[in-house]
């Protein structure tokens, strides 16, 4: 694949270079297409250290200065790979990231001050960069994996007197506030060249995305004086798209039934009666254009005059494939891995570039290559203590293959490592474990790291699983939505790169990341401390009471008991009130009486009187 | 006679009441027996003895009536094994048996009371029984005279018959003293628990820990009457061929000129004649005075120039005016006059208002005034370092390049390596491309008169599209000061501002902008391409730090001027932060204090002196550092986090928790508490009435 042979160092290393390229391929047997986006933009060391920043941005170049950060990887991703329909993963899946946000970074040890210390001031500051919760990055989501990642810059006196420190935010949900500071990165900005492509409404609609931030340091070989170091900034937006949907009409969003003039009807059926609408079946591939997937063409070009003619899109259909060009060069018609490759025109303001493909039969068969590894884990088990890991490994090659996993665990999820099993499925033999790191989590301080390498068997299963024990959080350390689930980082798979597979491996081999697990712990009643308040300060009193009435009260008998004067006081008012009310009910009856019987006023007098 | 009556009155009592047997007729009340040999298994039997004696002492004081019995449980009423579990806890089975005795006693009361009311309380089915009872067993009597039994009787008849005659209600006996005073130590124990125990744990485990701070000291410097402001300026005089007697004779009559009339003056001028080791001022000299004379026949230029890059003040003077010699001193104390004056207008300005303000010195014209304010307006506030942000924006997407390192190099850095004496400056630059406008303002406009594209002056203040442009400030501490390039596309060149015709200009406190109205379309800006917009940015930075403008010739003397305002400035800052601090403790008593705000007042307060000190010493250099440290403290003791954040509880919140717990237990304590109260009020009275 070429995303693989865009690893290579540049040939020539130009101090201060600029260049954007996309690559688009539809994914076999799918209606998805991958849309791969990579600009790279380099500086020369002495400028980024004096602070002359032209095209590598100013703000992230700071905060790497003040926290002395030498590489750094920065990922946000979203979705899910489907390794059975897609294949291997763009970049050998080294631009990928866990869900969420994965970050990690090489930090210098030996400039005073702590590392964790600068550590959290990067993650901080990128946070505000990015507007995303990378400051939730504290020691307890922070490892410091030895097997899995190994520098991508060179680094002259190797990783010696620098510190790796890797971090996960699995929760993070990323989007358009994402994005767009990730544009502003840009030269461009995303309003001239491919990055003018990148829509907030498209890249996260998509099936499955991921953002890359990669920051390293290039020497050109042949150690001193070969030439002037550079930093390297690559920032990858990868995004699958479903073509269907993606082109579906930007006004009207909301699926309705199409008018029946529009729809393609299979009049061939014998029983059709002419009154329904047998939907004909596609043929060929689906024909689909930038400007209908993205919602607008490539607007100008983003060339920014460094000398550079290398190729701004690549595209990778079959050759017998008819593609329309709307102004753009085409520089290669077709390479033996069909691949076309076009170059933006030079300024032209207000111009823009389209490719369309129609709808086409296309005979050649399309071979889709197989993944390094399968790779899915899952939590198993059952109730509110225990649980356990499984984690299933498939290599479908026919050669051995070392690999490397990597799990961070958050503190709360306490694995029972004498339970840890990589056995192979078939044989239910135990995979020797070649080499294992595991840091124990302490509570509220870190999380687990647990690092193994082992080898899978050519056409080999492996099944990995342990037990763990879910901890109890304190009150407050549960998040408003406890019961949704607690995130559990993807795993890191890493295949280290051998002869059969190295191709443009080189020493870093390829990655596969599981997906995230949902781990569900055991939540209070969230009223319970107000109970607990309650409830003691009764019992107390109620204790207190009765014992202290003991001690200091009389007991006399009821008959004996003096009337205490308020009740006295009370018994008065109630009875001045009587009978007031009863001289008023009198008067009342009175006057009532005279009222009725005038003439009875004689007799209502005797009746007084007697 | 006695024991037959208590007899009868038991069997009424049972057969009335069907009371359990838990009352029994003792008169002299229950027993209470210590299984000794609980005790007797952990420890010696001298304890025993004195636990027993304990015990009887305590009883005694208790009530006449609680025995004891040490042994032989068939006499007590209950037997109580007590939890040895330690070697003789006394004081354990000591508080035990004080509980219990109360309770029994209590219990004794309580039957003494009905033995005593029964007298009047029977019924006559009652009166009934007890006289059957009394006449159906004489055996009962036998011990007795028939006199006691004819009079216990009567007696008992009698008191029956008053009762049943009665009507008023009956009352409880009167309690025994002792029984009073037991009840009244039991309900002052308790309340002595509460006031002494249980109150200033309450206070100490929810009050807030306050450091104390030096509130008299802060307010004297908020006040200003802790320092006085007082501004020395070192003169050094050197005039060229004389002698040193002839110099301090012309020092001498150069002073009192200088001086002025007003002795309370806060400004005040020393001269020194003596000469310095090199050519130079000094650090701590305002400026040195080189004077040549010149006696020629036709020497009459008067001649005062300054050096940029030195605080010197060259004079020249020719003794061939008519005033000659005599006007010497006059025309040297009025140009260095001259130097001064500017500076002490500032000060005067920097202190009014302030409670250091100067009374006696003379207020300066409204011109200078207002000159002075908008001055201040536009500064940044003084910090410790500054960094400076050059962004070139570019509307399009070419010239993508500037050579802007060399153009910094030649023009800016020996300004900015001057200022460094003042405050430490980081410098970085960026290149944005596609730079659009500001949607708030109105797009510029085309001239077809000048051929120019104006720019409305009332958008320059919008100019900055803070939405898209990224000119985040800088990591760190300390203010970012951003210079802006901003080169318009090619088709809408040159773009001018429309009232002036200018084409740079200056936000306040925030930076300056300049528009590039290049003729040629290059991709890459060289540096003398870049040389007026740098010229014009240094100007705006020296406005920017708040460098005086005058003496225009001198940046020395300047930067001297404006590191005495600074120091001046941060002493009057610090002082009124604290003053805040001080106000702030007094009306929130609520807040924390920790310890390390009361640690940065004391730095604060000791950097302040020392600022004071070298004030009136004349160290200016001096001064402002320590008035550096001084104001950070300040600030960093006003800003402290901890005391900011402080957790708000309102007042239902606080009553919804106390109440439960607090309600139940506050009401019987207060209520028995008034009770005793009046009891021992309404006592006190009888005693004194009878």
């Amino acid at each position: 694949m070429l995303l693989s042979s865009l690893f290579l160092l540049p040939a020539a290393v130009l101090a201060q270079t600029y260049t954007e390229h996309l690559h688009l391929s539809p994914l076999a047997q799918t209606s998805h297409l991958l849309a791969a986006f990579n600009f790279t933009s380099t500086t020369p060391l002495p400028a980024y250290e004096s602070g002359h920043f032209t095209h590598f941005p100013r703000s992230l170049a700071q905060i790497l200065q003040h926290t002395k950060t030498r590489e750094l990887h920065l990922r946000f991703a979203w979705g899910r790979w489907d390794d059975e329909q897609w294949g291997p993963r763009p970049r050998m899946g080294r631009r990928e990231g866990g869900t969420g946000v994965e970050i990690w970074a090489w930090l210098d040890q030996d400039h005073g001050g702590d590392v964790e210390e600068r550590w959290s001031g990067l993650v901080n500051g990128l946070s505000g960069l990015f507007c995303a919760s990378l400051n939730f990055i504290d020691s307890t989501r922070t490892t410091h994996p030895v097997l899995s990642f190994d520098p991508e810059g060179t680094h002259a006196d190797g990783v010696t007197g620098q510190e790796l420190l890797h971090g996960t935010l699995p929760h993070e949900v990323v989007c358009t506030e994402n994005l767009t500071p990730f544009l502003k990165l840009l030269p461009c900005k995303g309003k001239a060249g491919i990055s003018s492509l990148l829509d907030g409404h498209k890249v996260f609609d998509a099936n499955w995305q991921t953002m890359s931030i990669d920051v390293r340091p290039i020497c050109p070989a042949g150690g001193n004086g070969g030439g002037e170091c550079v930093l390297e900034i690559q920032q990858t937006v990868d995004v699958v798209l479903d073509v269907e949907r993606s082109m579906r009409a930007r006004g009207d969003p909301i699926p309705r039934p199409r008018p029946i003039e529009e729809l393609e009807c299979d009049g061939g059926k014998g029983y059709g009666g002419g009154d329904t609408c047998y939907p004909k079946v596609k043929e060929g591939e689906m024909g689909w254009s930038l400007s209908r997937i993205f919602g607008t063409p490539v607007r100008g070009s983003c060339h920014l005059g460094d000398g550079h003619a290398d190729a701004d899109i690549t595209l990778e259909v079959p050759l017998d494939r008819m593609v329309n060009v709307t102004n753009a060069q085409p520089l290669d018609a077709g390479n033996e891995q069909g691949i076309r490759s076009y170059r933006l025109p030079n300024h032209p303001p207000g111009q823009y570039t389209d490719l369309a493909l129609p709808q086409q039969s296309v005979t050649q068969a399309v071979v889709q290559p197989q993944p390094p590894l399968y790779a899915t884990r899952t939590i198993t088990g059952s109730g509110q203590q225990h649980g356990g890991m499984h984690a299933h490994l498939r290599n479908p090659h026919p050669y051995a293959q070392t690999i490397t996993y990597f799990e961070s665990l958050p503190w709360f999820l306490r694995p029972y490592i004498h339970t840890l099993r990589v056995r192979n499925s078939e044989t239910h033999e135990n995979v020797k474990l070649e080499k294992m790191f595991y840091t124990p989590a302490k509570d509220r301080e870190r999380g687990t790291h647990l690092e193994l390498m082992f080898t899978v068997s050519a056409g080999g299963e492996v099944e990995l699983s342990y037990d763990f024990e879910k901890a109890v959080l304190r009150y407050t350390e549960y998040p408003p939505d406890a019961n949704r689930g607690f995130d559990v980082a993807p795993a890191v798979i890493r295949v280290l790169p051998n002869d059969n597979n190295t191709g443009d491996g080189g020493r870093q081999g390829s990655y596969i990341r599981t997906t995230s697990l949902l781990l569900p712990l055991p939540t209070p009643d969230f009223s319970m401390p107000y109970n607990v308040i309650i409830l003691t300060s009764t019992v107390i009193a109620l204790g207190f009471g009765s014992i202290f009435n003991l001690l200091t009260r009389r007991f006399v008998l009821a008959e004996e008991v003096p009337a205490s004067k308020l009740a006295l006081r009370v018994k008065a008012i109630v009875g001045v009130a009587q009978d007031v009310v009863g001289r008023l009910k009198g008067t009342k009856a009175v006057e009532m009486g005279g009222d009725a019987v005038g003439s009875g006023k004689g007799d209502g007098m005797g009746n007084g009187a007697g | 006679m006695r024991v037959m009556k208590e007899k009868e009155i038991k069997q009424t009592r049972e057969e009335q009441t069907n009371q359990p047997a838990l009352i029994n007729g003792h008169a002299h009340g229950p027993r209470v027996s210590v299984l000794a040999s609980a005790c007797a298994f952990t420890c010696q039997r001298e304890h025993v003895k004195e636990l027993q004696s304990r015990i009887l002492s305590l009883a005694s004081a208790f009530s006449g009536h609680v025995p004891v019995a040490s042994c032989g449980a068939d006499a007590s009423d209950a037997i109580f094994v007590l939890p040895l579990g330690e070697p003789c806890g006394h004081r354990v089975v000591v508080v035990w048996l004080v509980l219990l005795a109360a309770w029994r006693n209590a219990e004794a009361h309580y039957h003494d009371r009905s033995v005593g009311s029964l007298g009047r309380n029977f019924r006559p089915s009652t009166l009934k029984q007890a006289t059957t009872s009394a006449g159906q067993n004489p055996s009962t009597a036998a011990g007795n005279t028939g006199m006691d039994e004819a009079n216990g009787n009567k007696a008992a008849v009698a008191d029956i018959q008053s009762s049943a005659a009665g009507t008023a209600k009956p009352e409880p006996p009167s309690e025994s003293q002792s029984l009073l005073r037991t009840r009244r130590w039991i309900v002052l124990s308790f309340w002595a628990i509460v006031v002494c125990f249980g109150l200033p744990h309450w206070l100490w485990t929810t009050s807030t820990y306050r450091a104390s701070l030096p509130l008299e000291q802060m307010n004297n410097w908020a006040e200003g009457k802790a320092c006085q402001l007082y501004f020395p300026f070192n003169i050094r005089l050197g005039v060229q061929g004389w002698s040193q007697g002839e110099v301090d004779q012309l020092a001498e009559q150069v002073r009192p000129l200088l001086d002025g009339t007003d002795k309370q003056s806060p400004f005040a001028f020393l001269i020194d004649t003596h000469e310095s080791d090199c050519g130079y001022a000094q650090a701590d000299e305002a400026v040195a005075v080189s004077l040549a004379v010149n006696d020629g026949r036709n020497a009459h230029e008067h001649i005062s120039s300054l050096e940029s890059w030195s605080s010197t003040l060259s004079l020249r003077y020719g003794l061939a005016r008519p005033k000659g010699r005599d006007g010497l001193a006059r025309w040297v104390a009025d140009e260095v006059r001259e130097v001064f004056q500017p500076q002490i207008e500032s000060l005067i300005h920097l202190l009014s208002g302030t409670p250091f303000a100067l009374e006696r010195t003379a207020l300066t014209t409204a011109a200078t005034q207002a000159k002075l304010d908008a001055r201040n307006t536009r500064a940044f506030k003084y910090a410790s370092t500054y960094h400076l942000t050059f962004s070139l924006f570019v509307s399009g997407s070419s010239p993508a390049a500037w050579e802007i390192e060399e153009a910094l190099h030649d023009y800016l850095e020996p300004l900015i390596d001057a200022l460094k004496a003042i405050s430490n400056i980081t410098v970085d630059t960026q290149v944005q491309l596609h730079a659009s406008f500001s949607p708030s303002i109105a797009c510029p406009v085309y001239d077809k008169s000048s051929k120019e594209w104006k720019l409305r002056k009332e958008d320059l203040s919008g100019f900055i599209n803070a939405a898209e442009w990224p000119l985040s400030p800088s990591i760190g501490s300390g203010p970012t000061i951003n210079f802006v390039l901003y080169a318009p596309t090619p088709t809408q060149s040159p773009l001018v501002i429309a009232e002036t015709g200018g084409s740079s200009w200056l936000v306040p406190q925030w930076g300056g902008v300049a528009i590039l109205n290049s003729q040629t379309h290059t991709t890459r800006l060289s540096k003398a391409d870049l040389e007026p917009t740098m010229l014009t940015f240094a100007d705006q930075l020296t406005s920017l730090i708040g460098l005086p403008a005058e003496p225009a010739q001198s940046l020395a003397l300047r930067l001297k001027a404006l590191s005495r305002e600074r120091a001046t400035s941060l002493i009057l800052s610090s002082s009124s932060t604290l003053g805040a601090l001080s106000r702030l403790t007094l009306k929130l008593t609520s807040i924390a204090i920790p310890d390390t705000v009361a640690a940065s007042v004391q730095t604060s307060l000791d950097h302040l002196t020392l600022a004071c000190s070298d004030l009136k010493a004349g160290r200016y250099e001096s001064a402002l550092t320590h008035a550096r440290t001084a104001d950070e403290a300040s600030e960093k003791a006003f800003f402290e986090p901890s005391m900011v954040g402080q957790v708000y509880f309102p007042d239902e919140h606080k009553v919804a928790v106390y109440v439960p717990l607090l309600g139940p237990m506050a009401v019987p304590l207060v209520m028995i508490g008034l009770k005793e109260l009046v009891k021992f009020r309404d006592a006190r009275r009888k005693v004194k009435t009878g």
